[in-house]
């Protein structure tokens, strides 16, 4: 868990004033399949979102060109409203007196590809944590790239796999087998074509600098077959732009590194990567390099610059933002998640400012549906079935999908396995946010978007997939922003932050799914889990015995505040401890589904016998109102 | 190979493509200049490749100047094989790998899924039921266009026959990922152009309405049935990651490239009257016209609800389909 700072700077979206307050703002988010575009403005002097409109991500051919798919979503807002936003496939700017045009417009994109960064030198264990977690909330793809030196000095033969996987019978690492690593490497420098590497390591690690040296030398190397992914700009000085090389390693070899890479390479030095304190400067040029060298040339993106004075900034910095500030405003821990159509995210943000984001490259349910598949297997998504299910009809279902991303879901049979791969997308990010942080805090807050969870047609699905997916534990709140504004919110908040916390409570945040109580420990299948006692505010008393293996719903409206008591049995924890009752000082708020207490366990395990596991997914989902 | 031209059937259109059959560890020496007029037929490109590269499907020779070395394990032979353009049209370049580049004015077929070489061979329509029926005698080097679903039956027919390529309306994964021995989801987007271009099919395919069992369009089949018998270039490279979809390119006779000739602009906009295909959900390949916008988002079975159109289908009755579930043919 690590802190970071705001991409924008200050202390978050309510820090930066500016004067101006538009009447009107557009904001458009495009993301890899759908392009989502949404209009606010005043209503009765509160900023609101008035309409919104979809179309697909315009990015390939045959338009190949980002601003295409926006006016198409804009299309829909004048459709809806009457209202004028377009003319000349120019946004109107600014509000008309006739109530056409807007006074801002604001882009956030997770659309493009990602940026491909090597891990070079002494890659320890250690260090391959550390830059994971330094990339962990943008849009980077990483990928080890240790020196054949560290790998020589660090792998013990017989299961060197790098070198061919052959084992020397001398049990030595020759020079043959090092010239054989470093060729892999190589090869890997090529396939992954980097935009930029980062440099690790210290030279008191067990093959000394040499590592250092040699991650040099493979940057040389790759540079002159023309592997490495290199800038056409300049520098403000006017001289061509080189390859970016972060080094963050042993401090006394900076000018060597620059002398051994010079004419091919720019180095940037860091400070050296040993804790976590260095992550966010590393976080932040990769962010600024990103936006350099993926987000400023997606097709269209000069266009997209031409109708706004304010720079597109990339969804995961907007949201990363939002979440931060309302885990500060609410002084609560905030976990959002976004399940996209070619990435999942996943954002933890306490009160104390720690922050564990994760970006979940090339695992979402549109384009990369397949790779979901490929990860977790036919039986990790059938097990979410109420019925069976055959691999072939997986199969095509994944490959319409992969075909037809935008299309949604029109019958149940279908949208069933939709949400299927919607949980394994989400645990999946999960595993991976549990891999780099030690400490993964329980969340207060739930925060759900992305098509896949805002489109779904009851909102008891929505509360199933978080449960199912996250495995929540102790008391926590879910919220689904089905406007999916929330990734473009922090974006907002920089240019107009009253707006942005107006619409984020108004339109955002505004539909409570529920309070939910998940008891852990030893929950046993039939047995007592725990005793809940609900305290209307007009003086009724409810008190309901949740047994285990079972969720129950207790009626509580969205306008509804209760007073909660919770009797754990003695094996059982809801967060004070096994056994321990917990009442609530303040009353909870109600929701859309109700006061839900899952008594599943953690973590829960499906039933193995086919008929049984299908019967207990339909009474969930029944109990829930989900099917 | 081609990124998406806006509409699957184009009937006038000006393409440039490279005249390259795929394949690793292969040279090309271009038998024709800059500027030439080629004719379809017309061989316009010798490759020259070691014998364990794979052969193409169309008319390989050997190199009668090549003396067979005495050990052939160690030195590897050189085949020699002679490519038509397949196209007819003007060489206007050459890639470094000696592919020639045709101008030409054509009317094309784009696929949903495919897979194999690019091949030029003879549209050969055949109506017959793919699961029952014999297929008749077929010259080799066609390009066989079946307006049903393909059954693994036909496809193995097909090969026997010398068939280069087939061009039907869909196939089932099964059957696609049996025929193909590989991973089709794999495959459509692995990084490997190469791998992507050649596939593993011992045949060119083309489907045009995509997976499982839909028939083709009656105005697909009608187009293929006007250009039964003229010499067609068919690739069936398919990559999501790339967004590369298979084709079908028929050069345009003299007779229909008039002087006032304009190729058509493809439009992808929805408006009210469009030919619009339905590509997912239960009316899934079904074709109509969009008849009404609807204000406000439906309701469908599943309980979703998003915007909607009202489809006006070939048969005259009407269908509610998602917006994002439409796309524009013509």
């Amino acid at each position: 868990m690590y802190t970071q700072p705001y991409p924008e700077g200050g202390q978050g979206p309510t820090a930066k004033k500016n004067a101006m307050a538009p009447n009107s703002l557009l904001i458009a988010d495009c993301g890899a399949v759908l392009t989502k575009v949404s209009l606010l403005g005043l209503v009765e002097g509160q900023y609101r979102l008035m309409a919104r409109g979809e179309a697909p991500t315009t990015l390939k051919p045959p338009l190949e060109d980002i601003a295409e798919g926006i006016i198409q979503a804009i299309q829909t807002i004048e459709f809806i409203t009457g209202r004028k936003l377009v003319e000349n496939k120019q946004i109107l700017v600014p509000e008309q007196p006739n109530g056409d045009g807007v006074d801002l417009f604001i882009t956030t994109i997770s659309a493009g590809d990602p940026l491909h960064l090597g891990v070079m030198g002494a890659v320890s264990p250690a260090l391959e944590q550390l830059s994971a977690q330094a990339v962990s909330g943008l849009y980077v793809q990483e990928q080890k790239i240790p020196s054949p030196s560290y790998v020589a000095a660090t792998t013990p033969l017989n299961v060197a796999v790098g070198a061919g996987g052959q084992i020397n019978p001398a049990s030595k690492w020759t020079q043959e087998l090092l010239a054989k690593e470093w060729k892999l490497q190589l090869d890997r420098l090529r396939e992954l074509q980097p935009h930029a590497v980062l440099i690790v390591g210290m030279a008191d690690g067990p093959a000394g600098p040499t590592p250092l040296q040699e991650a040099c030398q493979l940057v040389v190397n790759a540079a002159r077959e023309g592997a490495l992914v290199t800038s056409t700009g300049t520098t403000p000085t006017g001289t061509p732009k080189l390859f970016p090389v972060f080094y963050a390693g042993a401090p006394q070899y900076v000018e060597a590194v620059r002398r051994m890479v010079q004419g091919v390479a720019e180095v940037t030095p860091l400070s050296p990567l040993v804790a976590q304190e260095q992550l966010s400067d590393i976080g932040s040029l990769l962010s600024t390099l990103h936006e350099q060298e993926v987000m400023q040339k997606i097709p269209g993106y000069d266009r997209l610059r031409s109708w706004t004075s304010t720079v597109p900034v990339s969804s995961t910095t907007s949201l990363s933002s939002l979440v931060r500030f309302l885990a500060q405003h609410y002084a609560m821990n905030v976990t959002a998640v976004d399940v996209g159509g070619s990435t999942t995210t996943i954002m933890l943000a306490g009160e104390q400012g720690e922050f564990i984001p994760m970006v979940n490259m090339g695992i979402g349910v549109g384009t990369h549906i397949g790779d979901i598949l490929q990860r977790v297997g036919l039986q990790r998504i059938a097990r979410w079935l109420p019925f069976p299910v055959t691999e072939g009809e997986i199969r095509e279902f994944v490959l319409d999908h992969m075909l037809h991303p935008q299309v949604v879901s029109t019958e149940a049979r279908a949208l069933q396995i939709m949400q299927a791969f919607t949980r394994e997308a989400i645990a999946l990010t999960v595993e991976s946010a549990q891999f780099q942080a030690t400490e993964v805090p329980n969340a207060d807050l739930i925060l759900a978007t992305g098509s896949a969870l805002a489109h779904a047609p009851k909102f008891g699905q929505v509360v199933l997939m978080l449960l199912d997916a996250l495995q929540p534990r102790g008391v926590t709140s879910m919220v689904i922003d089905n406007a999916m504004l929330i990734s473009t919110l922090g974006a907002v908040a920089t240019v107009a932050p009253v707006a942005a916390v107006q619409v984020n409570e108004n339109d955002a945040v505004s539909h409570r799914l529920g309070t939910c109580v998940i008891p852990y420990g030893d929950v046993r299948p039939g047995e007592l889990a725990v005793r809940v006692g609900v305290e209307y505010s007009n003086g009724k008393q409810v008190t309901i015995d949740v047994m285990g293996g079972t969720i129950e719903v207790i009626p509580l409206h969205s306008n509804e505040q209760a007073l909660l008591t919770l009797f754990p049995a003695p094996t059982v924890d809801v967060g004070l401890g096994p056994g321990e009752r917990a009442r609530a000082a303040e009353e909870i708020d109600g929701g859309l589904v109700g006061l839900i207490v899952d008594a599943r366990g953690r973590p829960f395990h499906l039933p193995t016998n086919e008929t049984e596991r299908q019967a207990r997914l339909l009474q969930w989902a029944q109990v829930l109102g989900a099917n | 190979m081609t990124y998406p031209l806006g509409w699957p059937l184009l009937p006038q259109f000006r393409v440039k493509r490279e005249r390259w059959p795929g394949k690793y560890r292969t040279k090309g020496i271009p038998l024709v200049y800059p500027g030439q007029e080629v004719v379809p037929d017309q061989l316009v490109l010798r490759l020259e490749q070691d014998e364990q590269a794979m052969p193409t499907r169309e008319g390989k020779v050997a190199n009668p100047d090549h003396q067979p070395s005495a050990s052939p394990a160690s030195q590897p032979q050189i085949l020699q094989e002679n490519v038509p353009a397949g196209l007819r049209g003007r060489v206007v370049g050459f890639t470094p790998r000696g592919g020639v580049v045709i101008e030409s004015k054509v009317a094309v077929l784009q696929g949903v899924v495919g897979s194999g070489i690019q091949v030029a061979g003879v549209v050969t329509p055949w109506s017959g039921n793919s699961e029952t029926d014999t297929m008749p005698s077929i010259p080799p080097g066609a390009i066989l266009v079946v307006p049903g679903p393909l059954s693994l039956l036909l496809l193995r027919q097909a090969i026997n026959s010398g068939v280069v390529g087939i061009v039907a309306s869909s196939i089932s994964l099964p059957d696609l990922e049996g025929f193909l021995r590989t991973d089709y989801l794999q495959m459509v987007y692995a990084d490997d152009m190469e791998l992507v271009q050649s596939g593993f099919a011992p045949i060119t395919l083309l489907c045009t309405e995509g997976i499982g069992v839909l028939p083709m369009s009656p105005r697909t089949w009608q187009m293929l049935q006007h250009y039964a018998g003229s010499i067609a270039l068919l690739s069936g490279a398919t990559s999501l990651r790339y967004s590369i979809f298979p084709e079908l390119l028929i050069s345009l006779s003299l007779a229909e490239t008039p002087q006032n000739w304009q190729p058509v602009q493809p439009d992808t906009s929805l408006a009210l009257g469009v030919l619009v295909r339905i590509c997912s959900g239960r009316y899934a390949g079904v074709i109509g016209f969009i008849d009404y916008f609807f204000v406000y988002e439906q309701s469908f079975s599943s309980g979703v609800r998003a915007q909607a159109v009202r489809v006006r289908m070939e048969d005259g009755t009407f269908c509610v389909v998602p917006l994002l579930s439409v796309e524009r043919i013509a």
